[in-house]
């Protein structure tokens, strides 16, 4: 039973009140390092120790909002979460460096709510619909 | 009748009495593994005959092409030596030791972490090449990459792709029109390979289900939505690869 003792240890490193909200949302009691905090306020954490979380486990996040969903995470945070980069974006030189100006901010999957994306055509329609023209009847007509 | 072959029946009694009970256990446990069905892999040439290289009138070096049809290679094989007896198979059989074996893997496991990773508070890893969604890039200082070439548009497999251009006031050629059928779309990654400036790119985004059939269909506006939401991620995921390009 090492996950009991794993359980109960993660228990009581992280306090009753954390516990009983992971066991709303995550859905195991997990202990690890937090290492940052994103613009929407979702909280990454991480534990690198293979006697408390198994490898691909080892990185997760606390979702600030109730509804939460993966689309939730910004870019640079997915990158991380995913384990595509090493270092997170606080510290991840390359992709500081590589963050424009112009970057537009996250937003999340907004589909089934009014801003879901709705597709339009961008140039003008080479083909018109048809518009019937009535010739007027004329007066010599029987 | 006899269930056994002499030879193997003749063999398994000296085996018995001399072999100590831990090797016993454990070749019961680990050599017997799937006994009934698996293919026996002591298999090994018992005789050699030795035609070939004796004859003198083949030109070709040996082994190339000088074998017949007389001289099949399965011919001195015997898939049966070493084997397992009818006896063994038999003792396996009627105390259902693959069963139990199966249930011990089940009950080891019960006691161990599970690996299950609780989607979406976790994740699995990702390849910085993954293929996902896509999006259109800009040049740093925001100007769009896209210069409507049309390899995308010719090498998409799907023809998922449509592209309409025209010159802009400075004489540039740009997209007026750049629709992705994402419905259509099989996320080969040919696009981006295409691709002189590197302006149609499969980010990692793969959470881009929507409820209805329409929103994926994409225009140019959303693609550039897209890459300028994913700029720093997919300018950090073409920089860890470019040495691999």
């Amino acid at each position: 039973m090492v996950s009991i003792i794993r359980y109960v240890r993660n228990i009581r490193r992280t306090g009753i009140k954390q516990w009983w909200h992971q066991m709303q949302y995550i859905g195991d009691a997990k202990a690890g390092t937090h290492v940052g905090t994103d613009q929407f306020g979702n909280r990454y954490f991480e534990n690198l120790n293979p006697e408390d979380e198994l490898p691909g486990r080892h990185r997760w996040v606390d979702f600030a909002q109730h509804f939460n969903n993966a689309t939730q995470v910004p870019a640079e945070w997915h990158s991380w979460l995913s384990h595509i980069r090493q270092l997170p974006p606080s510290e991840d030189k390359v992709m500081q460096n590589m963050s424009p100006p112009w970057k537009a901010p996250w937003t999340e999957n907004l589909t089934g709510t009014r801003g879901a994306y709705r597709p339009y055509n961008t140039v003008v329609p080479k083909i018109r619909a048809w518009q019937p023209k009535v010739a007027s009847r004329g007066e010599s007509n029987p | 009748m006899s269930f056994a072959r002499p030879r193997l029946a003749l063999g398994l009694t000296p085996k018995l009495i001399t072999a100590s009970r831990s090797t016993a256990l454990r070749s019961t446990l680990i050599a017997h593994r799937s006994i009934s069905s698996s293919r026996c892999s002591h298999a090994e040439v018992t005789d050699t005959p030795g035609k070939i290289n004796d004859s003198k009138t083949i030109k070709s070096p040996v082994g190339t092409g000088s074998y017949t049809a007389a001289n099949e290679p399965d011919k001195y094989i015997d898939p049966y030596k070493d084997g397992p007896g009818a006896i063994d198979k038999a003792v396996h059989l009627f105390f259902f030791t693959e069963i139990i074996r199966g249930m011990w893997i089940v009950l080891e496991n019960f006691f161990r972490p599970p690996y299950t990773i609780m989607y979406p508070y976790e994740k699995g890893p990702l390849s910085p090449r993954f293929r996902g969604e896509h999006a259109l890039r800009r040049y740093p200082s925001g100007e769009e990459r896209c210069i409507a070439c049309k390899l995308c548009e010719a090498i998409c497999p799907a023809q998922a792709i449509t592209i309409e251009s025209e010159p802009r006031e400075d004489g540039s050629r740009k997209t007026t029109k750049y629709d992705i059928d994402m419905t259509k779309c099989i996320y080969c990654g040919f696009c981006q390979e295409a691709c002189p400036v590197d302006a149609i790119v499969e980010t990692q985004n793969q959470e881009f289900s929507t409820e209805t059939r329409e929103e994926l269909l994409y225009n140019k506006e959303k693609l550039l939505a897209n890459g300028d939401r994913a700029e720093a991620e997919i300018a950090a995921n073409l920089h860890s690869d470019h040495v691999y390009r």
